[in-house]
């Protein structure tokens, strides 16, 4: 009984783990444009998919220099859809398009996976044995789930505190005509956001490939998990994801373990309805802290 | 060339005001959209080619769907990635019960419909407290998690293996090659598409329109967009339900993969393809979007899914309106040149009204009061308990500084912001925590500091939408008001209408409305000294000849000093002083706000 | 240094600004004064690129920057302090100064200079360097937004109502801060409502009246002018 609790929730704060940076990653981006790319999800697996291409089962250092270069290629990938997605809003009284174009990005992305690699889901190495955890073995990839989620909420933090770069997007996103007014070249970073948004995402999927289902149809649930523990934490906070991601995972980690791992999904989607209903904010996001 | 053309017709249209042209070519996409669909419905059938028979009729069956996701999409501004998943639960909802169950045929067609209905309300049920890609997220997960449903609840569904329906009665050859199904899909997106039609045109369809266009000014006019979202979402869940029992005797086959994500994109995707809010578009659309992959590239389906997002991406970037809406806009384009900006003259109009030779004459009686009333934000204090009394057919001007409190006290007024503290009685019926639209209905117009005039709607229907607020029938005079404006700009279009045109517009449908009660939020920002000194007129002839309170917030002292009665000075949310012009001029607590001595 | 010539912008098709023109020379200041919605908060924002002016020109320096973006306009040395003191609320007094530099990178110490400038000049900044801006009251605030643009250093300084939503009592010490930095050679364009407070420090004066200039006048003849003006009449 104990042990069965004590799996449920060191594998569903490892999975929301994955969420929580997932959500992060739309936070910067959200932050600094407003836009919220659903094409996120598919650009996590891509780094899955890196992972299974170059570095499946290989020596540490190749695996360390395929992690970096394929992370950097994912974020080139992202901040070239974000060029994209931002080319019409400059101009444009409609400023929506960007639902429609990151969607049919996301779209193109699965759509060209599953061209290339067909519809199976491809088994990774781990690159980390094992390890005990409160007696039980715990993958260790699920572990690296989580230091990645520190380690990127850290980094990001000094990053957006620390770095010039990092407060000029901070700016742009706490007021954007003062951000102008003093400046700061707002497309150049916001591109900058679309690309470290797409380091993250990148990162984690390659990491965490030897405990996920790398498979051309996998992207959406993340995005959606994503989103989800980004609307619980409250959108645009950065703590709030901590919380939110693994409370998501250990949700749907219950409702695999307890009614079926079919169901997983419909109980984040639950959890998003109610939230949305009852708290639109999530439980720490503020009203907002943007003027208008 | 085209200069001089131009000007010169510039100048006629300024003598004639009238030209020729459609502000619209719905009604146009319609009957083309019906032939197209008649030629594909029936044409194969004619022929005797089955590989077109069943292509078609699943395209005819995706264009109602297409249909319905364009007025979700547009007339209600809800943006649905899910509609996909709607379709499969009215075919599934049938499929168990007649197919499993081998309940009556009837049976099925409530089971099926009622099933999307619920699907649509559980869509709708988000929809009412967020909107955009929140409602984009909660809806696209629904599209993703039927399917693993349909998978997981296999006691009722099959599971993976699917239903298998077979209604020999329905898909039997009748005549001509046509069977009853074959009939009622080529019949079923005509209907759909008169449908749209028909509301688009409706009462209720401007409502939701103006309720997604800009949900306050649907509130000022007694609109409440939630329940114009709702309703939005069921007439849409009831189309895609219908589109659902379609499917089930033309596939004969429903499995969960067949409502994947995938389906759900189509529609969208076909939409935007073809134009948003065209009803033309999910005609085009779908073809393009599905026939042009599942056709053409028929020996690369896989690369179907790739053409999809790449269409869409294209059309996005490349074509903003999609095809139809690029098609319609050059249309427009063409049609305008000759018009330029038109001269809406509205005091024309209004001189008509001018049947009751009586003055009127402030009366004592107070219509609207404040009592003590207070609105903080957080920790800023916008309105500090004020009083303020409005007597009966007077002009109160409010003034004050930026950031004084004039637009909150105009919100709370209109039921668009609540008081923290205090009360305030319209009529002498307390009005404090009443919703917007309740205090529309009450007799309140009122303006908007930019004004809410719709260049998607013709420049009637912006006017119209003032008449469709009204819970009674109009008087005579409003009445004939209204089928002269009808007569005169029934085809016009408002986005040329200059900014103090607009304004006139704004001010017209609240007579229009017949509320006793308006309120101008600055309507004297942005306009030429003429056309000041215009609205100075107007606003007199709304408060002396047609009897209504005015309440103005405005900036352009001269013109406050000009038309009102009572004049009301707040400061920081304090009414410092208020009284008549003259007094409250040589008021020292007012005298700052001038630039100069001039009023001194 | 800057010249503007027959402005003409608005919001969409809501029209403000008629056809105004001004110029702003280095070491003076230019008080721009008028009622509330005449259009002044336009003008500038229609000048720094965050309005596209519908015609008219804006010439910075001999070049003509008419309607380029409002980040583009700033890294050329026209810097528009909006009203309504804004900040960055989330970051600190340091970093919030930091900022300013965006508009002149890679001038180290130059930054600092201007730094040490800022802090003795508003001693209450330095105090504070480490805290939130948002934990700042109005008037430090305002202090913040104006230091920040000390540190780009433009060409040009466009000040759109300091004292909005501060205590009067503030806006000497801002405006004798706006007067030093204008005899450094910096054309300074100031838009106030508290015309008798801000003409003292003012060289030349402008009334805008319904988007057009009514009058335009050395700033010490502003008070006489105003009140030798006829009341506009009655329509």
């Amino acid at each position: 009984m104990l042990s069965e609790i004590l799996i449920i929730a060191i594998r569903g704060i490892a999975i929301g783990s994955i969420f929580a940076t997932i959500a992060m990653s739309f936070n910067i981006v959200h932050g600094a444009t407003n836009i919220f790319n659903f094409a996120q999800g598919n650009m996590f697996i891509l780094g899955g998919f890196a992972a299974y291409f170059f570095a499946n089962q290989t020596g540490l250092p190749w695996w360390l220099t395929m992690m970096l270069v394929s992370s950097l290629g994912i974020a080139a990938i992202v901040a070239f859809q974000g060029y994209l997605t931002l080319l019409p809003l400059r101009s444009s009284v409609e400023q929506d398009s960007w639902l429609i174009s990151t969607v049919s990005v996301s779209v193109i992305i699965g759509a060209l996976l599953m061209i290339t690699q067909g519809p199976f889901a491809y088994s990774v190495s781990a690159m980390l044995p094992p390890f005990q955890l409160f007696g039980t073995r715990t993958p260790g990839a699920y572990g690296l789930a989580i230091v990645l989620m520190l380690f990127w909420f850290v980094a990001l933090r000094l990053f957006l505190r620390k770095t010039f770069l990092g407060l000029a997007i901070s700016a742009l996103s706490q007021d954007f005509d003062a951000a102008r007014a003093a400046g700061l070249p707002v497309r150049r970073l916001q591109l900058i956001a679309f690309a470290i948004s797409g380091l993250m995402v990148g990162s984690v999927g390659f990491l965490v490939a030897p405990v996920i289902s790398v498979n051309p149809d996998a992207g959406l649930r993340y995005v959606l998990n994503g989103f989800v523990a980004s609307v619980v934490g409250g959108i645009g906070s950065y703590a709030g994801t901590l919380i939110g991601g693994p409370l998501v995972g250990v949700t749907a980690m219950l409702t695999a373990y307890k009614i079926g791992g079919a169901y997983q999904d419909l109980a984040s989607l639950l959890l998003l309805v109610g939230i949305l209903m009852l708290r639109p904010q999530g439980l720490f996001g503020r009203v907002t802290a943007r003027r208008v | 060339m085209a200069v001089v053309e131009k000007h010169a017709a510039m100048t006629a249209s300024g003598v004639s005001g009238r030209k020729a042209g459609r502000f619209n070519s719905d009604l146009p996409q319609v009957w083309i959209g019906i032939a197209l669909i008649a030629l594909t419905g029936f044409g194969p059938s004619l022929l005797g080619n089955e590989y077109w028979i069943h292509t078609f009729q699943l395209v005819n069956i995706y264009i109602g769907v297409a249909i319905f996701q364009n007025f979700l999409f547009v007339d209600a501004g809800q943006k649905s990635f899910g509609q996909g998943a709607l379709l499969g639960m009215s075919a599934y909802g049938a499929a168990i019960v007649y197919g499993l169950n081998g309940w009556p045929l009837a049976a099925a067609a409530v089971f099926g419909i009622g099933a999307a209905m619920v699907g649509g309300l559980l869509f709708a049920l988000p929809a009412l407290r967020v909107q955009g890609f929140h409602l984009g997220f909660v809806t696209m997960s629904a599209a993703i998690v039927f399917p693993q449903l349909l998978v997981t609840l296999d006691k009722w569904t099959n599971g993976i293996n699917g239903i298998n329906v077979k209604i020999p009665f329905l898909t039997q050859e009748r005549a001509f090659g046509l069977s009853l199904i074959g009939l009622a899909i080529a019949i079923f997106p005509m209907l759909a598409l008169v449908t749209h039609y028909a509301i688009r045109r409706s009462r209720l369809g401007r409502s939701m329109f103006v309720a997604a266009l800009s949900p306050e000014a649907a509130r000022a006019l007694g609109i409440r967009p939630g329940v114009m979202r709702f309703i939005a979402f069921l007439i849409a869940a009831v189309g895609t339900g219908v589109a659902g029992l379609l499917y089930l005797p033309a596939v004969v086959f429903v499995s969960p993969q067949g409502f994947n994500i995938e389906m759900s994109f189509i529609f969208f995707f076909a939409v935007v393809v073809g134009g948003r809010g065209q009803m033309l578009g999910p005609v085009v659309g779908i073809w393009i979007v599905y026939i042009l992959p599942n056709i053409l590239l028929a020996q690369f389906i896989e690369y179907r899914l790739l053409a999809y997002g790449c269409l869409t991406l294209l059309a996005v970037m490349i074509f903003p309106d999609g095809i139809v809406g690029s098609l319609e806009r050059l249309r427009a384009r063409r049609r305008s040149t000759g018009g330029g900006e038109k001269a809406f003259r509205i005091d024309n109009f209004l001189a008509d009204l001018d049947r009751r030779s009586l003055t009127s004459r402030p009366q004592d009686e107070v219509i609207v009061e404040v009592i003590g009333g207070t609105k903080k934000f957080g920790e800023v204090v916008a309105i500090d308990s004020v009083n303020l009394k409005v007597r009966k057919g007077e002009v109160h001007g409010l003034i004050g500084a930026n950031g004084s409190g004039k637009t909150s006290l105009l919100n709370v007024l209109t039921g668009l912001s609540r008081l923290t503290k205090g009360s305030f009685k319209i009529n002498g019926i307390d009005a404090t925590t009443m919703a917007a639209d309740r205090i529309s209905t009450m007799g309140l117009g009122r303006t908007f500091q930019t004004p809410r005039i719709f260049p998607q709607m013709s420049l009637w229907d912006n006017l119209r939408i003032g008449l469709d607020a009204r819970t009674e029938n109009p008087s005579a005079e409003v009445a004939a008001l209204a089928a002269r404006l009808e007569e005169a700009v029934g085809e016009d279009s408002a986005a040329l209408l200059s900014h103090g045109q607009r304004r006139l517009v704004e001010v017209m449908r609240t007579v229009l409305k017949e509320a006793s009660i308006v309120l101008l939020d600055e309507p004297a920002a942005g306009l030429s000294q003429s056309e000041r000194q215009h609205f100075a007129e107007l606003v007199r002839f709304l408060s002396r000849k047609m009897g209504k309170t005015v309440i103005v917030v405005e900036h352009d002292l001269d013109l406050v000093w000009n038309i009102a009665d009572t004049i009301t000075v707040l400061e920081q949310g304090k009414v410092v002083a208020s009284g008549a012009p003259v007094a409250v001029a040589k008021d020292p607590a007012v005298q700052h706000m001038f630039v100069g001595a001039r009023h001194a | 240094m800057l010249e503007v010539t027959n402005l003409v912008a608005g919001y969409g098709t809501v029209p403000v600004l008629r056809g105004v023109s001004l110029a702003a020379n280095p070491g003076e200041i230019l008080l721009i004064g008028g009622e509330n919605g005449a259009g002044k908060s336009t003008l500038l924002r229609a000048i720094a690129g965050f309005n596209k002016p519908d015609s008219g020109t804006v010439v910075l320096d001999g070049k003509p920057i008419t309607g380029i973006a409002p980040e583009t306009a700033a890294q050329m040395g026209l810097r528009l302090v909006l009203d309504g003191h804004r900040v960055f609320p989330e970051l600190s007094v340091f970093d919030n100064l930091r900022m300013g530099a965006a508009a002149r990178r890679g001038d180290r110490a130059g930054f600092e200079r201007a730094v040490e400038e800022i802090y003795t000049i508003f001693p209450i900044l330095k105090e504070k360097h480490r805290r939130f801006a948002r934990d700042l009251s109005g008037g430090q605030q305002q202090m913040l937004a104006l230091g920040q643009a000390f540190i780009a250093r433009p060409k040009v300084l466009l000040c759109d109502e300091p004292s909005m939503g501060l205590a009067q009592a503030l806006l000497p010490t801002i405006l004798a801060f706006l007067r030093k930095w204008a005899e450094t050679g910096t054309a300074v364009v100031v838009v106030e409502q508290h015309l008798a407070v801000t003409a003292p420090y003012a060289d030349r004066a402008m009334i805008i009246e319904r988007g057009q200039v009514k009058l335009s006048c050395r700033a010490d003849e502003l008070e006489a002018r105003l009140a030798g003006e006829p009341v506009v009449e009655a329509t």
